[in-house]
């Protein structure tokens, strides 16, 4: 299976028959895109997790405030 | 069926569901696009006419094909929410719009860094396929910024609904304006399985699988952000405290 790689060095496969500026910028690019795009998502999760388990326990501090100035 | 389809708009059961699924999606589409990359980098043999240049083709077509996939997702996405009233439908017309602008851009550019070699033009202002994507581009940054600038979300999605119509037709365009208008940018190759040719099945095959991949990332991607859009909003009900306080 081996045999099958193009390359037989790795400045070969850097420069990719001449045309290695365009062929990386578009892996690149591509791997750029799709790391964003997962990324992105996963952290703004979190963020809203944060942010809401936040105002959840400043809820229940304002609702346990309340509770003991009521008596 | 009417049970079915009123439990797949409640976003508490579209939660628990994609979660479920997602950890089987990443692991599928980490395969194909591993499979996909190394293939495309490292085996596939150089074109005969075009060399190593081939190799941004089986990126640029996987992503170009799949982009042609959101206005009519938006449409009925959009179709959905108007006529159901299904919230769920309007969070994934929504993230659709911004994934759709991102996969939109990428073609462009994967095709530019193309056709500055094998054209030798970055941009050619009266090629119908070059200027019909970058008009689906336009439209979805237009869908992206009327939502943001409309306030209320039943006009909203009414609005986007009508500009996934005209985004529908350009799609019909896109497709055949290769056909239609012959002028610089190429049809698209024949499928061609015989090993002797030229356009061989090495190319085929590793196209097949980064469009498989791509479909992959973007279900997984459109998910995550819906995901995300449902905590936003449903933040007040009960399930979403409770898992909050379970994470």
């Amino acid at each position: 299976m081996l045999d099958a790689i193009q390359f037989s060095s790795f400045a070969e496969f850097v420069d990719m028959g001449g045309y290695g500026f365009n062929v990386w910028s578009v892996y690149a690019l591509f791997a750029i895109f799709v790391a964003v795009n997962l990324i992105l998502p996963l952290r703004k999760k979190q963020k809203i997790i944060r942010q809401l388990k936040r105002r959840m326990t400043l809820d229940a501090e304002i609702q346990s405030e309340d509770d003991s100035n009521g008596d | 069926m009417w049970v079915w389809f009123s439990k797949l708009g409640s976003p508490k059961w579209f939660y628990e569901l994609s979660g479920k699924w997602l950890p089987w999606l990443i692991a599928a589409m980490v395969i194909f696009m591993a499979i996909g990359l190394v293939w495309g980098l490292l085996f596939l043999p150089p074109d005969y006419q075009q060399g190593f240049t081939s190799r941004i083709l089986i990126v640029h077509v996987a992503v170009a094909g799949t982009s042609l996939a959101f206005f009519p997702l938006m449409f009925v996405a959009g179709t959905i929410t108007l006529v159901w009233r299904m919230k769920l439908a309007d969070m994934v017309a929504k993230n659709a719009a911004i994934l759709g602008a991102w996969f939109s851009f990428v073609t462009l550019a994967t095709g530019s860094l193309w056709g500055s070699v094998m054209w030798g033009t970055w941009w050619e202002w009266t090629d119908s396929r070059l200027v019909s994507m970058l008009f689906q581009l336009f439209l979805l940054l237009g869908v992206i910024s009327l939502r943001s600038a409309l306030e209320d979300s039943d006009t909203a999605a009414k609005a986007c609904a009508l500009l996934s119509i005209v985004g529908c037709i350009n799609v019909v365009i896109i497709k055949y304006s290769v056909e239609w208008w012959n002028t610089l940018h190429q049809v698209s190759s024949p499928v061609n399985m015989d090993a002797s040719s030229p356009n061989g099945p090495e190319f085929w095959i590793a196209t097949l699988i980064m469009i498989v991949a791509v479909y992959l990332f973007l279900s997984v991607s459109l998910i995550l952000s819906t995901r995300n859009e449902i905590l936003e909003r449903e933040r007040k009900a009960q399930w979403v405290q409770d898992l909050v306080l379970k994470s």
